[in-house]
């Protein structure tokens, strides 16, 4: 006892109270201020065991010889300390610590069943709308009575309806993301029927654009990419086959508890091609693929495979749980681990080709002859790559034995000009002497810096007017050693670094000519290796070995290791007492697919139409889109959003029907501007500024895709071809090695949903204009104004060249006045006051007084496509 | 939040997630002008007062991308020199990058330097002619022996998810002091290695994120700010453009009534503008003296390249830009020697000695030194075993940096590695405790700068770090 407190109890005060007591931090769930809390230890298991040093962590740690347990962390003890510390445990570890303190402080404790009540956990209420008689020429559906209701109890009025023009652009960019037509907007406005509106709606949604405009709202929740992004960026050349099926899904209005279904669990249904491409869901993640640690990077893919599913299908932030009980909402540990289990039992990986940076699974779709095929086409490649080389080498042979076999010129004529002469001065001289000028001023240059070798002695004493001199002194020397291949001289003329050195890079050696027709040889071959069959394949996820339980990992580490729990569905969500019984020989997660998918789960359906709503209201009834837990926001109409759930479920979850219900409520034809005057009730803009209430249309601004494709179809340049690859990499090809050299190709007319979607960077215009960041579900996109766009609008080629596009095509018409009018119908559908008219000629004829008259409309164009009413939906 | 409300009242969050101008935040303020009792929601990017008072008031991050050995820099180890050839005599980390032989001693010897005495070695004669500035840290360690991960480690602080950039959090935390500038750049920076979330502001709001000059593979001369230009019309003419679009874009606020992200639209358009001119203005060195060009080496090809990147930084930082990094990189992995080490480390230290020294020197003579932070380092150092004959691994378990200026002794060495250099031992500073320190040197407290964000807090450096009060002057 005496040894412990003259030598044990100050190391360990001064040592490890500090992170380990009751007093202080119990960090890892330790605490080693009391005998009874030294033995029983923290998350990791007993601190000792008494008598036995080498099976006791505490002297492990402090030993600090494991490099993933040294305490204390800052630095190792002094030898004396450790000593003291061995020997106190091989003593049996005698403690007089009396066990005052209380345990170590727990954390929170989860209550499921207060969990069970918090609102989104609750089961969909069903209910009738409510009854607003005094409001009933407000109410065209059962939303509208929701709606109005809310509004009554602030004593606000809702804006009037919206006027056809505004609406009918509303409608088209909400459903296709394009502007309407001229010609739509008439036929419209001349229809003058109680279904004129419904018509349109049927339209829109007929349209094959809309797939690709709400597949894409789903692809932003998908965190869709075409590379994986984080620390080696390589191509995901068989993601598009996944994005085109999410755009079929939604033109084909695929029921979405079966689209939850086959997007989790595809592989695991009646074998369709169609349900194992929907699986690219778990499997686009970003990742970190060059990831030494195999067991981590594992159990890093699947934190992300749960945090996606979590926000992406229940608007939960289950990957909180991975290293600790959630500090919010009432998910533990245990559950983050149950779902784990079922992931675990996944492969994400292949199992071959497990290098530096590790491949993803697929799924081939290819033949043995289309095998043999590629085989032999690479074959091809490889010899025409070697034509390219040997043709690179011979050109710079043959540019060396030139240069020197007129190496005593290059000295003669580098004797007459100075090395900071004009470029122009030099390029003249050569010109004269025959030589090329960018080997002329590399050789001055060298002349100038470094002749130490004897060599170049002469050449300054022999420096003339004309270069004779120098000439007349260095021909016969060369001669001789290009004859004899040796001596001083000879090395001079082959110095790598020298008067005549051939830089390495060929875009820095050769010139022009050479080097174009060494690009266009370079395209041939790529081209033809791009006309080369590519083994058709999908991402995917398939089962892999099956685990019944997986341990949970204290801290999220797999070095310490906790309890085994088996597979199972968070418990707070569950709908039934039982815990599921999952088969022997599958993952699980067919029925973890469908129990998200079940009517039963109330977070499904809710957040889902939530996000709809959102899509086309600018603001979810739950403003946090993603996040549905405690640190989310509640809903501004919780009956509505349970009615519209309700109602989402009963039609067989049909999107289709979702937005014939939205879009014909008055709430979503409500106009923008609120012609408030005091008769109406309480002042809206002061009540309620944020318009949680929908008291008039939000004004929104186009998404980024939006912005492209609409300055592309006004000009007539946009083409809709729909689906197939478009990233124009192979798959797992490098779109960023080392290089920085970016390869990809956003010089496309198709829609912006075709453009390459490269994590880490993002087409300029996608970022700029918000687009989210593909490695998180996104339900609600961000709406900044930030300078950098305003520079696009400005200088970026693609905008001024539909500004020229636009321009180009208004050209036909007959006079100015019918160009205007032209162009406001294109891109406003509206036609132009007078003032404005005026003002555009003006305006054009001042441009035209510019340097570049011929395009002053070009510039018009561009400025308008700029302006805030193209961009902007009231 | 509706970012169209109707002059509302504006909540500090509201402007910040939706209507960020940018740089320059000038946009909103003329609507604000009105709101005098909520001045404080003014320009977010507006300067704002640090935690405590700050040690530095703005920082340059020297990267050198790939990895410079410490054992053959700044971390002389005599026992490896002695033990060449022999196996390094303790346990080699569990997960390793590659697979490495035995101790490969220095090829370069060191040298004491200055009234400190600190050692340098022969790579870099220039920048050892200031070590007497430098707070050499030669304990540093991270988690991830993979460019990528380490990258985005040193970076944001995280190496398995996309978090905000440091210079993000510092524009955060204290603005910006220049109203026609981004207030974090980076110049010509590598897109490979986490690319652009290197320097992205993920969920912090748009205008914390930096703003790229080029790239890697881009000459210095030759890197622009993406469409800061345009190659078609003159100022002149664009001006009148602007004007036109600016009555357009009026008249359509008089038709709808007061909408902020419309009007703060048509400012972002004036500001755009303005960056035009002020960017090109910065980035121009050319009415610098010869003595200065020569300083950073720019009259010499092998620095020339890197002495303008360091030159620019200098005139961005006297912009009052707060966040500046320079990148040294190359086509390949810059100092990333896996084999040819000599040759390579040679080339490279060649590249950046003379510019390096240079401008901490003209730093010096401007006074921006006492303010400035400088940090050097790469995303990791190299084993002291040697990969192959001539060539060293990625090692993350210890490795230096360095700072200078802006509050830092000068003249000192921090903690140590084992004895033969490949694993932190002595005062051990995790790249948290980098970030962590360097918040502090700004003025920052690392555990009260935080976002919230999907319903939790997050700071730069997570649960961890520790300010390291020893290196402060």
């Amino acid at each position: 006892m005496e040894f412990f407190e003259k030598e044990v109890r100050p190391v360990l005060v001064n040592r490890c109270y500090q992170c380990h007591s009751v007093a202080k931090k119990t960090k890892g769930g330790l605490a080693l201020d009391s005998r009874e809390s030294t033995l029983k230890g923290g998350d990791s298991g007993p601190a000792l065991v008494a008598g036995d040093p080498e099976q006791s962590k505490l002297i492990e740690a402090v030993r600090y010889k494991s490099h993933d347990l040294q305490m204390p962390p800052k630095g190792e003890l002094p030898a004396g300390e450790v000593e003291t510390l061995e020997k106190w445990v091989k003593m049996g570890a005698p403690d007089p610590r009396a066990n005052a303190v209380a345990a170590a402080k727990g954390g929170r404790v989860i209550n499921i069943e207060e969990g069970r009540r918090f609102w989104s956990f609750t089961p969909i209420a069903r209910l009738e709308p409510p009854a607003v008689p005094d409001r009933a020429s407000k109410i065209k559906t059962p939303i509208d009575a929701f709606i109005q209701a809310k509004l009554k109890e602030k004593n606000l009025s809702s804006a009037p309806p919206v006027d056809k023009r505004t609406l009918i652009r509303r409608a088209t960019f909400d459903l296709i993301g394009l502007p309407p037509t001229p010609k739509e907007v008439d036929a419209f406005l001349a229809d003058n029927s109680p279904e004129a509106f419904d018509k349109v709606i049927e339209r829109l949604l007929a349209s094959p654009q809309y797939g690709e405009r709400w597949g894409r709202h789903w692809l932003d929740v998908a965190r869709y990419a075409d590379s994986n992004g984080m620390d080696e960026n390589i191509a995901y050349g068989n993601a598009w086959r996944y994005r085109d099926y999410v755009v079929r899904a939604f033109n084909n209005d695929k029921p979405f508890d079966q689209f939850v279904i086959e997007q989790m669990a595809g592989d695991l249904l009646p074998s369709s091609e169609e349900a194992i491409t929907a699986t690219g869901f778990l499997s686009l993640g970003a990742r970190v693929l060059a990831e030494p640690d195999m067991r981590k990077l594992q159990m890093d893919i699947i934190d992300e495979q749960i945090d996606t599913t979590g926000k992406a299908f229940l608007g939960m932030k289950l990957g909180c749980a991975r290293c600790h009980d959630h500090k919010f909402d009432p998910i533990k540990t245990d559950d983050y681990y149950a779902l784990a289990a079922i992931f675990h039992s996944t492969r994400s990986l292949s199992d071959e080709k497990m290098g530096a940076i590790k491949f993803w699974n697929e799924h081939s779709l290819a033949t043995p002859e289309q095998v043999a095929e590629k085989k032999k086409y690479d074959e091809l490649v490889k010899a025409r790559h070697a034509e390219v080389t040997a043709f690179t080498t011979k050109a710079r042979n043959d540019l060396k034995a030139e240069l020197q076999n007129h190496a005593a010129e290059y000295l003669a004529a580098a004797a007459m000009f100075s090395p900071e002469a004009a470029p122009a001065d030099v390029e003249r001289l050569a010109t004269a002497w025959q030589l090329r000028p960018q080997y002329l001023l590399a050789c001055r240059r060298y002349l100038d810096r470094v002749p130490e070798n004897p060599f170049f002695a002469a050449w300054r004493e022999f420096a003339d007017e004309d270069g004779s001199g120098v000439r007349e002194h260095y021909e016969p020397l060369v001669a001789e050693a290009l004859k004899s291949k040796k001596g001083a001289v000879y090395g001079a003329l082959n110095d790598p670094k020298g008067f005549l050195a051939v830089p390495d890079a060929p875009a820095d050696a050769l010139d022009a000519a050479t080097l174009a027709k060494i690009a266009a040889m370079n395209d041939a071959v790529m081209e033809f290796e791009n006309k080369g069959p590519e083994l058709p394949s999908i991402m995917s996820v398939a089962d892999d070995k099956i685990v019944k339980t997986l341990p949970i990992h204290l801290r999220g580490s797999y070095l310490t290791l906790g309890k085994p729990v088996e597979r199972g569905f968070p418990e707070v969500m569950r709908t039934s007492f039982a815990r599921e019984i999952f088969p022997a020989k599958q993952s699980g997660r067919l029925e973890l697919a469908r129990w998200i998918a079940s009517s039963g789960n109330p977070l499904t359906a809710r957040v889902l139409v939530n996000r709809v709503w959102r899509w086309h209201f600018g603001q979810g009834i739950v403003a946090s889109t993603d996040n549905f837990g405690l640190l989310g926001s509640r809903p501004s109409h919780p009956e509505l959003l349970d009615w519209l759930a309700g109602q989402f479920i009963e039609s067989g979850w049909s999107i289709k029907d979702l937005h014939r219900l939205i879009m014909k409520s008055a709430v979503y034809q409500e106009s923008s501007t609120a012609n408030y005057s005091m008769a109406d009730g309480a002042d809206p803009r002061a009540v309620d500024p944020e318009n949680r209430l929908c008291w008039r249309a939000n004004i929104q601004r186009l998404e980024a895709e939006e912005i492209r494709d609409a300055m592309l179809s006004v000009s007539g340049w946009l083409d809709l071809t729909m689906g197939g690859k478009t990233i124009p990499l192979h798959n797992r090809e490098f779109v960023f090695n080392h290089t920085s050299k970016d390869h990809t190709t956003y010089e496309s007319a198709r829609r912006a949903l075709y453009l390459p979607i490269i994590r880490n960077n993002l087409y300029n215009m996608l970022e700029q204009f918000d687009y989210p960041d593909p490695t998180m579900p996104t339900g609600s996109r961000n709406s900044t104004v930030i300078a950098p766009q305003a520079l696009i609008m400005m200088n970026s080629p693609v905008v001024m060249e539909c500004g020229a596009r636009l321009a180009a095509r208004l050209s036909v018409l007959a006079n100015d006045e019918q160009r205007v009018r032209e162009i406001y119908a294109l891109l406003y559908n509206r036609a132009p006051s007078e003032r404005e008219k005026d003002r555009v000629l003006a305006a054009v004829r001042d441009f035209s007084r510019s340097e570049k008259p011929e395009s002053a409309w070009s510039l018009m164009c561009q400025t308008l496509l700029a302006a805030n009413e193209f961009i902007y939906l009231r | 939040m509706n970012p169209h409300a109707p002059s509302s009242p504006i909540t500090r969050r509201t402007m910040l997630q939706r209507c960020a101008g940018g740089f320059g935040f000038l946009a909103f303020q003329a609507l604000l002008a009105k709101e005098q009792a909520r001045a404080a929601v003014a320009n977010p990017l507006a300067p704002k007062q640090p935690h405590f008072p700050a040690r530095a008031k703005r920082i340059v991050f020297l990267f050198m991308k790939g990895g410079p050995s410490h054992v053959d820099t700044f971390d002389p180890k005599p026992l490896l020199q002695r033990d060449d050839g022999k196996p390094y005599p303790f346990e080699q980390p569990r997960i390793q990058f590659a697979a490495t032989g035995k101790l490969l001693k220095s090829p370069w010897s060191f040298k004491r330097y200055g009234q400190s005495g600190l050692p340098v070695s022969e790579l870099f004669p220039n920048v050892a002619q200031c070590v007497d500035d430098l707070c050499i840290l030669r304990s540093v360690h991270g988690t991830n022996p993979a460019h990528g991960g380490a990258s985005l480690k040193l970076h944001t602080g995280s190496d398995t998810q996309v978090r905000p950039s440091m210079g993000s959090w510092l524009m955060y935390g204290l603005g910006s002091e220049n109203e026609n500038l981004p207030g974090f750049i980076t110049i010509c920076p590598t897109l490979a290695h986490g690319g652009v979330n290197n320097w992205g502001s993920a969920f912090l709001p748009a205008y914390c994120q930096g703003t790229p000059i080029g790239n890697a593979s881009i000459p210095s001369d030759q890197a622009l700010v993406k469409n800061i230009r345009n190659d078609s019309i003159g100022a002149a003419l664009q001006r009148r453009q602007l004007d036109f679009l600016a009555e357009a874009n009026r008249d359509l606020l008089n038709l709808s009534g007061p909408d902020q992200a419309m009007e703060g639209r048509i400012n972002s358009f004036e500001l755009a503008f303005r960056m035009q001119s002020a960017m090109p203005e910065a980035q121009d060195v050319s009415h610098e003296s010869e003595a200065t060009k020569s300083l950073y080496g720019m009259d010499h090809p092998v620095t020339a390249n890197f002495g303008r990147q360091c030159l620019m930084a200098r005139r961005f930082l006297e912009r009052g830009v707060r966040f500046v990094q320079v990148t040294h990189s190359d086509g390949e992995v810059q100092w990333d020697q896996h084999s040819s080490l000599h040759k390579g480390h040679t080339k490279n230290a060649a590249e950046v000695d003379k510019p390096i020294a240079g401008f901490l020197r003209d730093l010096k003579q401007r006074g921006l030194l006492d303010d400035t932070l400088v940090l050097w380092g790469g995303e990791f150092g190299r084993t002291p075993t040697a990969q192959g004959k001539d060539g060293r691994d990625h090692n993350p378990h210890g490795f230096t940096m360095w700072m200078a200026g802006g509050g830092v002794k000068g003249g000192m060495a921090h903690g140590a590695t084992d004895d033969y250099g490949y694993f932190a031992q002595e005062d051990k500073m995790h790249i948290h405790d980098v970030h962590a320190t360097i918040l502090h040197l700004m003025g920052l407290n690392h555990e009260q700068l935080t976002y919230k964000y999907a319903g939790r807090d997050f700071r730069l450096t997570d649960v961890e770090g520790n300010v390291v009060k020893a290196l402060f002057a």
